[in-house]
């Protein structure tokens, strides 16, 4: 039902477009383009801009989001999805920045015709190239320091930080994130990539990362880079000494992962709030391109906000809603 | 009775599979030292192989009988989520959980199983297309129904003890069930008469049926079982991690397949044993699961994956040559 | 001799008059046949001149637009293969085994598996198939094969069709349909397979033997048919044609000397 009327919509919004490209427009037109429709990550971006889309709408404006089908061919996806943007003729188009070498030539193409650029969740560092007006998200570097740093200041010596699909340049950051953070307060950390076979795969990553455990008995902290991944470390620890000899931190957040920092078996989650990611680069581009309003603030991070069992509970009421 | 010299081992369909096992466990053994063949450390590869193994044999099956379903890698998330929303979101008992999880997978396994054999599409491309509707299914479902991609699950021990903790320190209770349904399917593929079919189906559909086996009941059924073992993993999985999300579970698709083939399954059909395929999962969850016993740089794992699965289908290959032109030699001299 | 004999009794399997078309297309016009105990059918005919539609219709597979299908006198109709094959008529394919990765044993009885009773628990009885299926095979004198285990697909193409054909007997068929037996085959392959041919009907089956080698049908038949372009264009006993009169009756009615000169025309030109 809700897949129909967004269609509806947007064959109304490319309608109501050819004609408005002739005359002024009369409010933003955008595209917000996101990742699959697999990554649970992306309901959450989904649920900040649905709330924006009701500004944007009462401003008369329309938002066409549009996703990946999978990431397996992700570069020439992504172009295609932007040339699908222009040739709607939209006036901006909010999006995250993967594949730089790809999505560069075709956002400053875009951006030639005028059409406004916001960046969000990756790409910081190609925002002015495209002459993006603001970045929302969180850097993946900045959100593991900030990782490692809480795990060493709570007592970790020894972390292994869990890769699931190695090579992946946002979740290597992360990783050399967790190391920095860790090194500031005398702790070491060590990167554990898993081949992509096992990506997603609970029982056999928790069966490796139980085995590292197991090799090597002074690993005394885990992070991992996903909520399943750290279902799977949950899992390893138990067996491998249990939760007051390793603790387990992760990015990202799940129901489960919020059940184990409430009962005390995990120590932390990193949530980079992509909520506030999707709801402000949707509703920040609509107003930048209607009331040519900017933030003096650049690049605005949503993230790292930890979830500990001091914040638990603020966070749980949050999930319910969808919003985190 | 039977005549149990080199030759006549050799040409036993599991042969190259268990010449490859041993080949792999060796190779870890020198390798990962002694963590890699110790009690709990055989827990590693052995709970892996588990979880595998109870797909591995029945997509074995299809594959015998000249088929293949991909849907179970949509199927094993689908059932953890269908699991995770029923007995976690809304709170029913764990065996009504389990119950629907089950009749929502023999289901689709019916639909593949009914398109297949209706309409004589490839069963490649009937279970592609139910893989992403299983997918796109799931994920709207969960969305429409609890408005996230991930639930919560705490099954009550007797749950647990029965689908998805630990004995022994770190051996999966799955191993458990793997080893009760491998005995069955031993039965069922060489013991029992219908295994005869099955491979009759494999060699050539049209005679077989000719010759009056219920040739589209048979693949309806086996079409169901792979389904319903994929639910069974996903089941066991969200009860024994407490948690289930929406994924697409791919990796089990290529899993299972790999594990199949290096048992000696041929992609063609009409040749391979259970025994083959059990040896085969564990082989597969030994070269994955090893190499974090060793001390070989992680990245290179994928290559090591990648080289001794070549190596053990080339040995098969070499097996299966030899089992056709074998000629038994004389009993009485 | 015998052959006063079987003229009066009911032939085995009878076709009278037998059309079959695609839609627009007729593919077998007005087919008459008759196959009796212990004789040899040859079916002749050039690629294209209706033989395989022929078998189909005979196995089952295909059925007759018009005309009847008799057996022991009686009308029948085949609405599947099952059920001609239920009333005893056997089809060999050109490659005999289809299961070339199952054992002797187990594809001898696909379908009909022997089993033994552990408890409520039936077992396929490998031995006793085995057993049955070797001795089979080497009553018919294919010594060769004595190990039930073996894959069918090990076997020789001669190997292959005996044990074919020894399971067609051995399950109790009464018409067995060959269809091109000879054709993949070396010399020695093929003798092997003539002489099981001989065997069959000396035990009494009707035999119908599709053929395109003239040589091969003239060293088993009793009886010959000529199928061109559907119909059947002659209908002998053995030894009222040569080889050299067979041979054209199949290439269309042409003599091989007029075809001859047709390519060297052509060539000419």
């Amino acid at each position: 039902m809700k897949l129909f009327t967004n269609m509806l919509k947007s064959t109304a919004v490319a309608a109501v477009v050819m004609t408005a490209s002739v005359a002024t427009a009369p409010a933003a037109d955008i595209a917000v383009i996101a990742g699959s429709i697999e990554d649970g990550f992306f309901n959450l971006i989904k649920k900040g801009v649905d709330d924006a889309t009701l500004v944007v709408e009462a401003n008369g404006g329309s938002v066409n989001y549009l996703r990946t089908s999978n990431y397996d061919n992700f570069g020439p996806d992504l172009v295609q999805l932007i040339n699908t943007a222009v040739s709607q003729n939209v006036d901006g188009i909010a999006i995250p920045v993967w594949v730089p070498e790809s999505q560069v030539p075709a956002l400053k193409a875009a951006a030639a015709k005028g059409i406004k650029i916001m960046i969000y969740n990756s790409g910081a560092s190609i925002r002015e190239e495209v002459s993006g007006i603001n970045y929302f998200g969180s850097d993946e570097f900045v959100a593991g320091v900030a990782g490692g740093e809480y795990m060493a200041k709570n007592g970790a010596k020894n972390i292994i930080c869990h890769i699931q699909s190695p090579g992946a340049v946002n979740l290597e950051a992360r990783c050399k994130g967790v190391k920095e953070g860790a090194a500031k307060h005398g702790a070491i950390s060590t990167n554990l990539p898993l081949p992509a076979n096992l990506d997603q795969n609970v029982t056999a990553t928790s069966e490796a990362i139980k085995a590292e455990l197991l090799k090597d008995p002074t690993i005394d902290a885990v992070i991992t880079l996903a909520a399943w991944a750290s279902d799977a470390a949950a899992v390893a620890i138990k067996q491998a000494g249990g939760p007051d000899k390793v603790k387990l931190g992760t990015f990202d957040m799940s129901p489960a992962v919020l059940a184990r920092i409430k009962d005390g078996t995990q120590s932390m989650a990193i949530d980079q709030q992509p909520y506030l990611q999707g709801f402000l680069a949707t509703s920040m581009l609509a107003a930048h391109i209607d009331f040519g309003t900017e933030l003096a603030t650049d690049p605005v991070l949503t993230g790292p906000a930890i979830i500990d069992a001091s914040n638990i509970d603020t966070a749980l009421a949050g999930v319910k809603k969808g919003a985190r | 009775m039977r005549n149990l010299s080199i030759g006549s081992l050799l040409i036993r369909p599991e042969a190259g599979a268990f010449l490859g096992m041993v080949f792999v466990f060796v190779f870890f053994a020198v390798f990962g030292g002694s963590t890699f063949t110790s009690f709990s450390g055989a827990a590693s590869w052995l709970n892996v192989a588990a979880n595998l193994g109870i797909i591995a044999i029945p997509i074995g099956f299809l594959m015998i009988a000249g088929e293949l379903d991909l849907s179970i890698g949509a199927m094993v998330p689908a059932a953890s989520m269908s699991m995770g929303i029923i007995s976690g979101y809304y709170g029913l008992p764990i065996l009504v959980g389990v119950g629907l999880t089950m009749l929502f997978a023999a289901t689709f396994g019916w639909i593949n199983g009914i398109i297949v054999v209706r309409t004589e599409v490839p069963s490649l491309i009937v279970t592609m297309g139910t893989l992403f509707s299983i997918a796109g299914l799931t994920l709207f479902l969960s969305i429409f129904l609890t408005d996230t991609t991930a639930v919560a699950l705490n099954a009550p021990a007797w749950a647990k003890a029965v689908f998805g903790d630990f004995y022994f320190g770190s051996y999966q209770i799955i191993i458990l069930w793997w080893l009760g349904m491998t005995a069955i399917y031993v039965y069922f593929l060489h013991f029992s008469p219908w295994g005869n079919w099955l491979y009759a189906m494999g060699g050539d559909k049209v005679s077989a049926r000719n010759a009056g086996i219920p040739t589209n009941k048979l693949t309806i059924g086996m079409f169901m079982l792979s389904s319903l073992s994929a639910a069974f993993v996903g089941i066991c999985q969200t009860i024994l991690f407490n948690s289930a999300q929406v994924s697409s579970g791919m990796s089990f698709i290529f899993n299972t397949i790999i594990s199949v083939v290096i048992g000696g399954v041929i992609l063609t059909g009409g040749f391979g044993s259970v025994i083959g395929i059990f040896f085969g999962t564990i082989t597969f969850a030994m070269v994955n699961q090893g190499i974090y016993f060793t001390d070989f740089d992680r990245n290179l794992s994928s290559l090591i994956v990648g080289i001794m699965l070549l190596i053990a289908v080339l040995m098969n290959n070499t097996f299966r040559q030899m089992a056709l032109t074998h000629t038994s030699p004389k009993k009485k001299k | 001799m015998s052959k006063n004999i079987k003229s009066n009794r009911k032939p085995v399997l009878e076709l009278r008059n037998v059309n079959k078309s695609f839609g627009p297309i007729d593919v077998l016009h007005d087919i008459s046949l008759k196959v009796h105990k212990g004789e040899v059918l040859c079916l002749l005919g050039d690629n294209g001149a209706g033989k395989s539609t022929l078998i189909k219709t005979l196995c089952g597979v295909h059925k007759p637009t018009s005309g009847t299908i008799l057996m022991d006198g009686e009308e029948v109709n085949f609405p599947n293969p099952r059920s001609a094959a239920d009333k005893g008529i056997s089809t060999v394919h050109q490659f005999g085994g289809t299961f070339p990765l199952m054992s002797i044993g187990r594809s001898f009885f696909v379908g009909v598996e022997p089993t033994k009773n552990f408890g409520p628990i039936k077992i396929f009885d490998r031995k006793k198939a085995n057993e049955i299926a070797v001795k089979a095979v080497q009553d018919f004198g294919i010594t060769r094969i004595d190990d039930g285990d073996r894959l069918i697909g090990g076997l020789s193409g001669g190997e292959r069709q005996s044990l074919a054909i020894a399971r067609a007997v051995h399950f109790g068929a009464r018409v067995l349909i060959l269809d091109e037996p000879t054709a993949a085959l070396g010399v020695k392959q093929a003798s092997h397979v003539l002489r099981i041919v001989n065997e069959a009907k000396k035990r009494g089956l009707a035999v119908i033997f599709i053929t395109h080698q003239v040589m091969h049908a003239m060293a088993v038949g009793d009886h010959f048919a000529v199928l061109i372009r559907g119909g059947i264009a002659a209908d002998f006993k053995k030894g009222e044609r040569s080889r050299e009169e067979i041979t054209d009756l199949m290439a269309g009615g042409e003599t091989m000397a007029d075809l001859e000169a047709e390519i060297q025309a052509s060539i000419d030109e």
